[in-house]
């Protein structure tokens, strides 16, 4: 195995961030790189013994048995390990300096501003084999903020994004202090203050009062750009219209509400937490009054199984987060009941993904893992941490399988993605080598307790005082 | 702008409205003695509910159950009414909104249709309203509910039911808020509560009109914010109620003024003090929920000292039936709704009669509420949900047994009580009702109750407690199950005489068909004897014939024992009967002497403890005084014992061995040692893998263990060494052999201590052998064919004596008495003729069938023995001395009693008088707390000629 071209850049990134496996892209990334691996699981579909990947300009050119190599790609020989896509994190409310925010409704707000490159959090996505990320807000909110698909790594947000405007976080459980029904109510007070504003707007340009524009000039918004120019009326889906909207120019509807408008009018995706099953009713209800029902993805808890029959009949995916057990006691019998919770979303036919926790001992490949031990179907539980959540990100061209167009993201894992004895290996992004376990010092660390040579015990910080690795 | 928002405000709030009813429900037919419909006030007896898919479909006297339709009939003693709607109750939030009017807060938002509400519906609760929230002027609107049923309509019923709201207290104390200062700095204070609305019964009705004037299209916005004008206005367009909180006459009497200029629907919520009024409230037409002033499981208050603790109220929801106000009865917010019988029951208190107080819990917050087209009463096409209960709902005691919802069971209690089991086990309980109860003792109790539970007579009395789901059957009479005192149901035509220490109850067994028709005609308890005696006796059985297990078969083994006096040959009469009771008397002498010799005889007093060493002495001298082989090794032993410690080898030991595969592999033995047996366990990964048990034997200093690992017996054979210097460790030297292999090793003793936790013993216990004692008196032999007689001795076992003739009994009784013994004679013909000579000499006379006897000069003359016998105070029990001919022992006794015995003295003989001669009347034969569950539900009086036996318990189960 040798990936002498990118290991040089990482030699000299991992003395500079000491103990931090993120490693800085390097100047100039293969254009060309051919992986050769033993086994590759392209989740489209095949599985290949043997096979051959080829990158090029950070896109997948060919997969398959019989490819032929470019005369000038650098050849990976991989011929023992197993290639993946890489898993896709549906939602994650990780990597933020803090994911929650005190204020109720905050769709203004863009976790651009909270994510941390340095979050070693995505250190801990790289190294469980997660390739794409959705972050959005905790859900600890009425409306959150607007949220990002990123891959886990790069040292700034640009090279961070996959896609912007992700979506925006829903709470349909009740933010702290807030009962169900004041949640109900702030939910469906936000979207008639929306309304009510922009019928104020219309009013306002058919008086002839330019307060909007004025105070759009004074905050320096755009004015002038085919985007800021127009407002489409809103007929899509929306139960509710507001007749002339189409008068307003974009760039004077307030940079607070328009977040929402969007969301109306179904250019951004809602993401919609649910803790019981009673709040499924609720954010069904918000969002098909509202209109962007078919731009929903549930995000739910075990309990939210029981209203999986509403699910199915509005047609909307749902994320799952841990655990995939719902346990309770009947009231009556005093009996235990044991639920495994995605068998019942793939029974009624809901599409679903798998989400890891807050804590990375639950990641994606673990979800599935467990539940292929539960007794789901493989290569359900396989789509639902691959292909499924790329779909829900709109992002099914680009990630979730190892197709040719598809970005160059390729996991290589020393033995089943789905196996604990399985370590991720290698992981390339967009056919750049981005984690390599033979320099992941945290990990050498914990599952040998030796620390490598090349690091100083002075700059190890965050390790605390821990000799006991000399000793 | 506000038109805007109203003509956008419906479709949202449309959304939240449950979608038309879809469920599919139940489809059944249910039947009980009672059905209270409530609607129409009529009550049905034998009734049929007609339910499909969740709806009634019919309900009356007589109906046809549609062919193929399950059909549940709980029977004549159960009492069927409609689902009990709760005015209010603890399922909505209780916390205090944002603001002073909120009318858009929806109570159905907070409502959790996925959760089993068990503990309403296990005290008939079926809908229930629900608050949006507490402690304001207007908090929002509240909805109806289920508690159980389909969710996919959500369970909601009407989820506008009414506008909530207070003017009492609770609106009125609501605390003021803090706003932070935006942006805070350290200049800016957190600054004063803002004060919250209104403070005062005045301002709350100004605050009223001022949002009736703002629902109206009138100003106010800025008082009361953006959103309580939009949805107040709605609130009227649809003509939703206005449920508001009052309490004290005060609040209650500005509400009425207020009530013309409102033009709404109006619910005065509380109404503690509404009493005065009920004619005010008659003619404005306000409906009243009458919050019932209980505490349920909580200590009472102190009246005029604790805040807002004013004296209760029990007469409003009377004064408001008299006066013919709409009311319901309600739990108080901070009550579960499952006392919501209780509430209503609490109103009787007052006055209110039952049909009115269960018509306030049903149809009336129906009406109310909106939702009596769905539920309160029990009416073709409405919800079919209904409570099925053990009386009628308003008498104290009566309990739910099943809840039904939308023709579903959803909950009842028999599978609540086999879901506790264990921890807290919920019996079955029966209440016996009935008009005259006989106890069997010669005493009636009219009117009379019984309370079986757990198979036990628990309570006897003209008023019992009737427990949560206990079974209520009502009855004219009741007397405890018949005894057939000498019979032979179970021998299945055998012939044999066992001997006395024979176990009858080997014949018997529980589930025969005939056995059960024996105890159905009243026969409970039966005296199981062989046909005949030995010159020994015979054993007699008393067991019940339908007992569901063999052990609650059994009553008494040996009840009695049954010998024959009179022979064929008159000389030898009473022959054998002598020889028992001579063979008696002396066996009892030679066990009262030995009892009266231990009682006198004091053991030895152990030696105090002061030294181990004389202890064990005193121990060898027990063990061994007859040995006299051992007494020079003892003397040795004492010698030896100054040089060696007492527990030598106790403790951990560690060497290190080398075997050819393995060097220097340390040896741990850790041992113990109890005189000489030395038992532990060894590691040591050349000899073996893991630890294994090791045991052996000390002699002296020379120890020998052996255990068994994994290359096979482990040996070691080696010498305890002392120190010569006491500080250093004691030595165990010697070798160890595994695998034929022997290595020599020196062990050093790293610790005397020996401390584990105790393991179970591996070795069978060494049965406990009696303690010899020197001087002790010597205890006679155990006989067991005399074992019985010594109890008949005691009176605790019934000696049964066949006899006839009138010189016979003399004799017989005679020579009982002599022995101590008072016998029951069986037969006894002549026993009529010499009763005076009786009368306190025998326990009883089992006289034969033949009651009335013709006077053999006359013809015509005849006499009732049964009744002379009984008439001079000698007890007499019916016998059958057949198999299921028991079961005609009660026409026996009615020919007796139609013969000229007193009914009274039939049901003694038949009952006490019988377990008293059988000496089990510590179990069965009267109704007495304690005593066994075996009652007989009659339809008239004992014995009297029309009557039967209705209904028989044993053991507190229903023979059926």
């Amino acid at each position: 195995m040798q990936f002498k071209h990118t290991l040089r850049p990482l030699t000299a990134c991992a003395t500079l961030v000491a103990s931090v496996v993120l490693l800085t892209s390097s100047a100039e990334a293969a254009d060309k790189i051919a992986i050769k691996a033993g086994r590759i699981l392209t989740q489209a579909g095949t599985e290949i013994e043997n096979g051959v990947i080829v990158i090029e300009n950070g896109r997948i050119q060919a997969v398959g048995q019989d490819v032929e190599i470019p005369w000038d790609a650098e050849v990976v020989d991989a011929s023992e390990l197993v290639a993946f896509p890489g898993f896709v994190e549906a939602h994650a409310s990780r990597g933020m300096d803090r994911s929650n925010e005190s204020v109720d409704v905050t769709p203004f707000l863009n976790v651009r501003d909270s994510i941390d490159p340095v979050n070693f959090y995505f250190e801990d996505a790289l190294r469980s084999g997660i390739t794409t990320i959705n972050v959005q807000q905790g859900a600890n909110t009425v409306i959150g903020a607007q949220g990002l698909v990123v891959k886990p790594y790069g040292m700034t947000i640009e090279e961070m994004l996959v896609r912007p405007d992700a979506g925006l976080k829903i709470a349909a459980r009740p933010k702290g202090g807030k009962s169900r029904a004041t949640q109900a109510q702030a939910l469906r007070r936000t979207f008639g203050d929306l309304k009510r504003y922009l019928d104020g707007l219309v009013q306002d340009k058919k008086d002839g009062n330019d307060k909007a524009r004025r105070e759009a000039l004074y905050q320096g918004r755009d004015l002038d750009s085919e985007e800021a120019k127009g407002t489409r009326p809103l007929t899509s889906s929306a139960v509710w219209t507001v007749e002339g909207l189409e008068a307003i120019p974009r760039g004077e509807i307030d940079e607070k509400q328009e977040p929402l408008l969007k969301l109306v009018e179904g250019r951004i995706p809602a993401w919609i937490h649910c803790q019981q099953p009673l709040d499924v009713e609720l954010a069904l209800e918000i969002a098909s009054d509202n209109g962007f029902l078919h731009r929903t993805t549930l995000v739910l808890e075990a309990a939210c199984f029981k209203a999986a029959d509403r699910i199915a009949e509005r047609g909307v995916p749902v994320v799952l987060l841990p655990s995939l057990i719902h346990r309770e006691r009947d009231p009556i019998t005093g009996e235990e009941i044991e639920t495994f919770v995605p068998s019942v979303y793939e029974e009624k036919g809901i599409p679903y993904a798998f989400a890891s926790a807050g804590s990375s001992a639950e990641a994606l490949w673990f979800q599935a893992a467990f539940a292929v031990g539960q007794g789901l179907d493989r290569a359900a539980a396989l789509n639902a941490v691959t292909t499924t959540p790329a779909d829900m990100l709109r992002l099914g061209d680009r990630v979730g399988s190892l197709e040719p167009g598809k970005d160059g993201n390729v996991v290589l894992f020393s033995g089943d993605p789905l196996s604990i004895t399985s370590f991720v290996e290698y992981v390339v992004l967009e056919g750049e080598l981005v984690y390599d376990r033979s320099k992941d010092v945290r990990q050498q660390h914990l599952i040998e307790g030796v620390r490598p040579s090349n690091t100083a015990a002075a700059t190890d910080e965050g390790q605390g005082d821990d000799g006991h690795g000399h000793k | 702008m506000i038109a805007a928002f109203f003509a956008w405000a419906p479709l949202a709030l449309n959304a939240a409205l449950p979608a038309p009813a879809s469920h599919g429900g139940g489809t059944v037919a249910v039947r009980a003695g009672t059905i209270h419909l409530v609607e129409s006030g009529s009550t049905l007896e034998n009734g049929t509910i007609l339910v499909r898919d969740g709806h009634i479909e019919a309900v009356g006297e007589g109906l046809s159950v549609p062919p193929g339709m399950r059909v549940v009939d709980y029977g004549s003693d159960a009492v069927i009414v409609p689902g009990f709607v709760a005015a209010d109750s603890s399922y909505g939030s209780r916390a205090a909104s944002a603001r002073t009017a909120e009318p858009g807060l929806l109570a159905v938002d907070g409502f959790d249709p996925y959760t089993t509400y068990a503990w309403a519906l296990s005290s008939g609760v079926t809908s229930a309203y629900i608050a949006p929230a507490r402690g304001r002027l207007i908090a929002g609107q509240g909805a109806v509910v289920k508690l159980a049923g389909a969710v996919d309509n959500g369970r909601v019923v009407n989820a506008r039911a009414a506008l909530h709201g207070a003017i009492s207290d609770e609106a009125r104390r609501t605390p003021g808020y803090w706003e932070p200062p935006v942006p805070a700095t350290v200049d800016v204070g957190l600054g004063v509560a803002q004060p919250q609305l209104p403070k005062t019964v005045t301002g709350a009705i100004v605050a009223l009109r001022e949002l009736l004037e703002l629902a109206r299209g009138g100003e106010g916005e800025d008082e009361y914010g953006p959103y309580a004008g939009p949805a107040l206005m709605e609130v009227l367009r649809r003509g939703t109620p206005w449920r508001l909180g009052a309490q004290s006459e005060a609040e209650v009497r500005a509400l009425i003024e207020f009530a013309p200029e409102l033009k709404q629907p109006l619910v005065i919520d509380g109404a503690l003090g509404a009493g005065d009024f009920a004619a005010e409230l008659a003619a404005a037409g306000i409906d009243v929920i009458v919050d019932a002033p209980i505490r349920p499981n909580r200590s009472p208050r102190d009246f005029g000292k604790e805040q807002d603790a004013v004296w209760p109220r029990y007469d409003v929801a009377a004064r408001m039936a008299a006066a013919g106000v709409r009311f319901a009865i309600a739990t108080p917010d901070s009550v579960s709704v499952r006392d919501l019988l209780f509430a209503a029951r609490s109103a009787s208190r007052g006055g209110l009669a039952p049909h009115d107080a269960l018509r306030a819990i049903t149809l009336s917050p129906a009406e109310m509420l909106g939702v009596a087209d769905r539920v309160g009463s029990l009416e073709p096409t409405k919800d079919a949900d209904f409570v099925v209960m053990n009386g009628h709902p308003l008498s104290g005691g009566a309990s739910v047994l099943a809840t039904w919802v939308e023709g579903e069971l959803v909950w009842d209690r028999e599978s609540q009580a086999s879901a506790s089991s264990g921890a807290s086990h919920t019996p079955t309980s029966v209440v016996i009702d009935v008009d005259s109860l006989h106890l069997g003792d010669g005493n009636v109790l009219s009117p009379g109750q019984v309370l079986l539970q757990d198979g036990h007579i628990v309570q006897v009395g003209s008023s019992v407690a009737v427990p949560p789901g206990a079974r209520v059957v009502r009855g004219a009479a009741a007397m405890p199950g018949m005894i057939d005192a000498l019979g032979h149901l179970g021998l299945e035509g055998s012939k044999k005489v066992p001997s006395t220490d024979f176990k009858m109850s080997r014949i018997i067994e529980p589930g025969d068909f005939a056995d059960r028709r024996v105890a159905k005609s009243g026969v409970t308890t039966v005296a199981l004897s062989p046909r005949g005696a030995s010159k020994k006796g015979a054993p007699i059985l008393a067991y019940k014939p339908a007992g569901q297990s063999l052990d609650s078969q059994i009553v008494d083994e040996p009840a009695a024992l049954r010998f024959q006096w009179t022979q064929r040959d008159r000389r030898q009469s009473g022959n054998d009967v002598r020889a028992v009771l001579k063979k008696t008397v002396e066996y009892d002498k030679a066990w009262k002497a030995y009892e009266e010799a231990l009682a006198k005889w004091t053991p030895p007093a152990p030696k105090p403890a002061e030294d181990k060493e004389d202890e064990e002495d005193e121990d060898e001298d027990e063990k061994d005084s007859d040995d006299g082989k051992k007494d020079d090794k003892k003397k040795k032993k004492k010698k030896k014992k100054k040089d060696i410690p007492a527990k030598p080898v106790t403790g951990a030991w560690v060497a290190f061995v080398s075997t050819d595969e393995i060097e220097e592999s340390r040896m741990r033995l850790y041992v113990h040692d109890d005189d000489g047996e030395v038992a532990g366990s060894l590691r040591c990964a050349a000899l073996t893998d893991g630890l294994i048990d090791i045991e052996g034997m000390r002699d002296e200093r020379k120890v020998t263990l052996t255990g068994y690992g994994t290359r096979g017996e482990v040996s070691i054979e080696a010498d305890v060494e002392d120190p010569e210097d006491d500080d250093e460790p004691r030595l165990l030297k010697g070798t160890v052999t595994v695998a034929g292999q022997s290595i020599e090793f020196e062990a050093e003793q790293t610790s005397t201590e020996y401390v584990i936790a105790k393991r179970p013993e591996r070795r069978r216990p060494e049965p406990v052998k009696e303690e010899k004692v020197k001087g002790a008196p010597k205890k006679p032999r155990v006989d067991k064919s005399l074992e019985p007689m010594r109890h008949a001795l005691e009176g605790k076992l019934a000696v049964l004596v066949a006899v006839e003739r009138k010189d016979e009994i003399l004799a017989c009784v005679d020579a009982f008495e002599a022995a101590g013994i008072q016998p029951v004679l069986v037969g006894a013909s002549d026993a009529h003729k010499v009763k005076d000579q009786l009368v306190g000499r025998v326990a009883g006379v089992l006289l034969s069938h033949q009651i009335v006897r013709t006077d053999v000069r006359t013809g015509t003359q005849w006499t009732n023995r049964y009744a002379e016998l009984a008439g001079a105070g000698i007890p007499v029990a019916f016998h059958s001395a057949a198999e299921e001919g028991a079961a005609e022992l009660p026409m026996v006794a009615a020919y007796a009693v139609s013969q000229g015995m007193s009914a009274a003295g039939a049901v003694k003989a038949l009952t006490a008088d019988a377990a008293k001669i059988l000496a089990i009347e510590d179990r069965v034969g009267t109704i007495a707390s304690g005593l066994d569950g075996d009652v007989l539900l009659l339809d008239g009086d004992p014995f009297d000629p029309a009557t039967s036996v209705v209904r028989v318990w044993v053991n507190g189960e229903e023979v059926r």
